[in-house]
């Protein structure tokens, strides 16, 4: 994310507090979603907590900001994106003989990251997928929000 | 490749036809329409596959999804269970959807940002697919939330339009309130029952009725109701039928009510297994019947074309309702008849409604008119339609209403119940009036004077008119050839909807359904007969009867003095002379106007009732939810 001199903030306190918070939000969002099938959480949660990050830059810098520095629209594409390797991935076992969603994809130890086998990457997928959409809905949303605050600065 | 897997080949190339619109359909309608067409067309082909095996040869389809079979008689997996039901209805939506993306070629030219519209009509497609395919209720709960955001979606995709958003808040309110209580009878089977599964669901409830379960029954039919658009529910259907593209106004009254009908039929005939229960065919008539009835009327009273066609829309799934709720085999063959039928004739008569918007830019009835001459195939597809929905003897909506009224009838004859004799009295008395209604369309919009706005107007393109020509052939087909179908698709339908243990066993194992203790509801095929001489005979006895007391209770009101534009208001006077301007349109929006104006008392009673306030609507939700309950408690134990 590229910063340019002369943006306006709020308030320092609640930049610095979302800057420092903003790559621990991310990371624990990532692990989760990287662990998810052999650890509590998954591609849901951690999809969630990830777009949770929109929201500090949002608290931090405004909505103009938030919405200049996240392309909306290539989350958009990345949304489908999610969802097509989902399904792709459950057809792999139609197309293998077993059923839809079966389990094709078995390897790694028992407690490992890729134990799990289709599941592991279905919920990477999940995972793409709930970023991208949770995080363009709250970029919507906060669009909607702010709209009222930037008439009020320009004032 | 085994057929087993087309099913849900079917449902996931909907949602990746939808995903691949959203990915790459920006700035790329030509992408976009071209994925529809194929993604629907490829889809109607794998269900038209499943059909041979399913309907005709009787087999059931259970898929497990992941291998999931069921340990030690439990189901833990999610699973597709396709019986010639399913597979009935699936036939239904593929054929509503491929029609529907056809059409949209031409007329989605004048719309910016299709890809949404395509992204969300695969969406909404697959999802009623799913529905009608799966034997988890779960599952179903899921499909119908998508069922009901992308209907959402859609509805509003005019945004710019008169109406749209609020439409699309009322469906979304309305909407989501029926999601909720499904989802709340769901959980309160799981909680009872500690499955999903509807074929274990069946057999654990058929000789387990607890408060719980019946609760979750009343919370169920409600929340399907709600889907079904059957009428306390039914404000937000006229709403997003009118104002959304007509395209998917096909799909609405096509698909996506029969989705609620689909569930209702599944959930007390296979899931409760209650429809031998007197109290339960009172109740589901009752709906259906007035269902028909305020739908009718309601339509009598617009003055906008798809705002009229919504309301016989809803009106027709009336007819379907009253008759799954008889009980009987001809009953349930009659109530899948209609479903078809109405998808026929009234995805046809909205894709007509879609070609006048298209060619002349309005609906309001009272802007339109003399058409027949500007687009004359349009006005024979439309008649076509128009005779279907009212009840012509060649067409289709003849045979399938003359079920309903021998299935009532018999019903009434075999237990003496005059209930139902009045149910049947009510089914004709409607369908006369839908040919009422119907006249008066034709009259406002296809004959009659043209307006000079219109006299530019020209027929719509071939890829418009092909899907109305496809649905007029089969409005006649299927209505000269109803032996042809009743022998193929309704029996083996009717068949599956009344004996369950077929779908138990399938699913479960066999002879689980025995030892739970279900039981086949046996049945005779359903015979029906049109040309008995007897009852033409009798029919005509009863409108000659009508005839005469409407002549003799008229007799008042001969030599009464004229009502002319001096001592009425003004907007019963269109049709006496007398008026200053020496052209006077007739509007055929008020064709019915002394109807109108006899019950006024009714028709501004309706007028109160549809306030477009949403809480009102929210009210008669919450209202008609207590009402199913404490009729439940009272007659289900």
């Amino acid at each position: 994310m590229k910063m340019k001199d002369g943006i306006k903030t709020k308030n320092i306190i609640v930049k610095c507090g979302a800057d420092s918070m903003l790559p621990f939000a991310i990371i624990f969002g990532m692990v989760v979603i990287l662990f998810g099938s052999v650890s509590p959480g998954g591609g849901f949660q951690g999809g969630v907590c990830v777009a949770a990050a929109a929201i500090m830059i949002y608290l931090g810098y405004g909505t103009k900001t938030a919405k200049e520095a996240i392309n909306m629209e290539c989350i958009r594409v990345n949304e489908g994106i999610g969802a097509v390797i989902y399904v792709v991935l459950a057809l792999i076992a139609v197309f293998m003989g077993a059923n839809f969603c079966f389990n094709t994809l078995k390897f790694g130890q028992i407690g490992d990251m890729l134990a799990g086998g289709t599941i592991t990457f279905m919920s990477y997928a999940v995972g793409y997928k709930v970023l991208t959409g949770v995080g363009f809905l709250l970029l919507m949303m906060l669009g909607m929000l702010g709209a009222n605050d930037e008439e009020e600065e320009e004032e | 490749m085994s057929y087993v897997h087309f099913p849900v080949i079917a449902v996931m190339s909907l949602f990746l036809g939808a995903f691949v619109c959203a990915i790459f359909g920006k700035n790329h309608d030509k992408l976009c329409k071209a994925v529809g067409v194929l993604d629907a067309a490829w889809v109607f082909a794998l269900i038209a596959l499943i059909v041979k095996p399913v309907v005709f040869d009787g087999e059931i389809i259970s898929y497990w999804m992941g291998n999931w079979s069921p340990i030690k008689g439990w189901a833990i997996g999610i699973g597709y269970e396709i019986d010639a039901l399913g597979a009935f209805f699936a036939l239904i939506v593929v054929f509503t959807v491929l029609m529907s993306v056809i059409y949209s070629i031409r007329y989605m030219d004048r719309d910016d940002d299709i890809y949404n519209y395509y992204t969300l009509l695969l969406m909404m497609s697959g999802s009623v697919l799913g529905l009608v395919l799966t034997g988890d209720v779960f599952n179903m709960f899921i499909m119908i939330e998508i069922m009901t955001f992308t209907a959402v979606g859609l509805t509003c995709f005019r945004n710019r339009s008169f109406g749209a958003l609020e439409a699309g808040f009322k469906y979304l309110v309305i909407g989501s309130m029926g999601s909720s209580m499904t989802l709340l009878g769901i959980a309160l089977l799981y909680a009872q029952c500690h499955t999903l599964n509807m074929a274990q669901l069946a057999s654990i409830l058929v000789n387990n009725t607890t408060p719980t379960s019946v609760l979750a029954l009343a919370l169920m039919f409600t929340g399907l109701g709600v889907k079904a658009y059957i009428v306390p529910f039914h404000m937000p259907a006229a709403d997003s039928y009118a104002v959304a593209p007509t395209s998917v106004s096909m799909v609405f009254s096509g698909m996506v009510n029969k989705a609620g009908v689909y569930a209702i039929i599944r959930l007390v005939y296979i899931l409760f297994n209650t429809m031998d229960k007197g109290s339960m065919q009172v109740l589901l008539t009752a709906f259906g019947a007035v269902t028909m009835f305020v739908g009718v009327t309601m339509a009598l009273a617009q003055h906008d074309f798809k705002r009229l066609l919504a309301f016989h829309s809803i009106s027709q799934i009336g007819y379907v309702i009253t008759a799954i709720g008889l009980g009987s085999a001809l009953g349930v063959t009659a109530g899948l008849f209609h479903a078809l039928n109405h998808t026929l004739f009234k995805g046809l008569l909205f894709l007509c409604a879609g070609a006048v918007l298209y060619a002349t830019g309005t609906t309001n009835l009272d802007k339109l008119g003399g058409l027949s001459k500007k687009m004359p195939k349009t006005t024979i597809c439309f008649l076509v339609g128009a005779f279907s929905i009212a009840g012509m003897p060649p067409f289709n909506g003849f045979a399938s209403k003359w079920m309903v009224y021998q299935a009532a009838f018999e019903k009434a004859v075999e237990g003496g119940h005059i209930y139902f004799a009045f149910i049947t009295v009510v089914a004709v008395v409607v369908s006369v009036m839908t040919l009422a209604s119907f006249i008066k369309v034709t009259q406002a919009v296809f004959f009659g004077q043209c307006p000079i706005e219109l006299q530019k107007t020209e027929e719509v393109p071939f890829s418009m008119r092909l899907p109305m020509w496809i649905m007029s052939a089969l409005c006649l087909l299927v209505g000269v050839f109803y032996d042809f179908v009743n022998k193929w698709f309704l029996a083996p339908a009717t068949n599956a909807v009344l004996n369950a243990t077929n779908y138990i066993d399938k699913m479960m194992g066999n002879g689980y359904a025995a030892a739970a203790g279900v039981e086949n509801i046996q049945v005779a095929p359903a015979a029906f007969s049109f040309w008995n001489p007897l009852t033409w005979l009798v029919l005509f006895v009863v409108v000659f009867a009508a005839v005469a007391i409407v002549i003799l209770t008229g007799k008042k009101s001969r030599g009464a003095v004229l009502e002319t534009a001096e001592n009425v208001d003004g907007k019963y006077a269109t049709f006496f002379g007398g008026e200053a301007s020496p052209f006077s349109h007739v509007s055929g929006s008020d064709l019915f106007w002394g109807f109108k104006k006899d019950w006024k008392g009714y028709f501004s009673f309706m007028d109160n009732l549809h306030s477009g306030i949403v809480n009102d609507y929210a009210l008669w939700v919450v209202v008609a939810l207590a009402i199913v309950t404490v009729w439940f408690n009272v007659f289900m134990k």
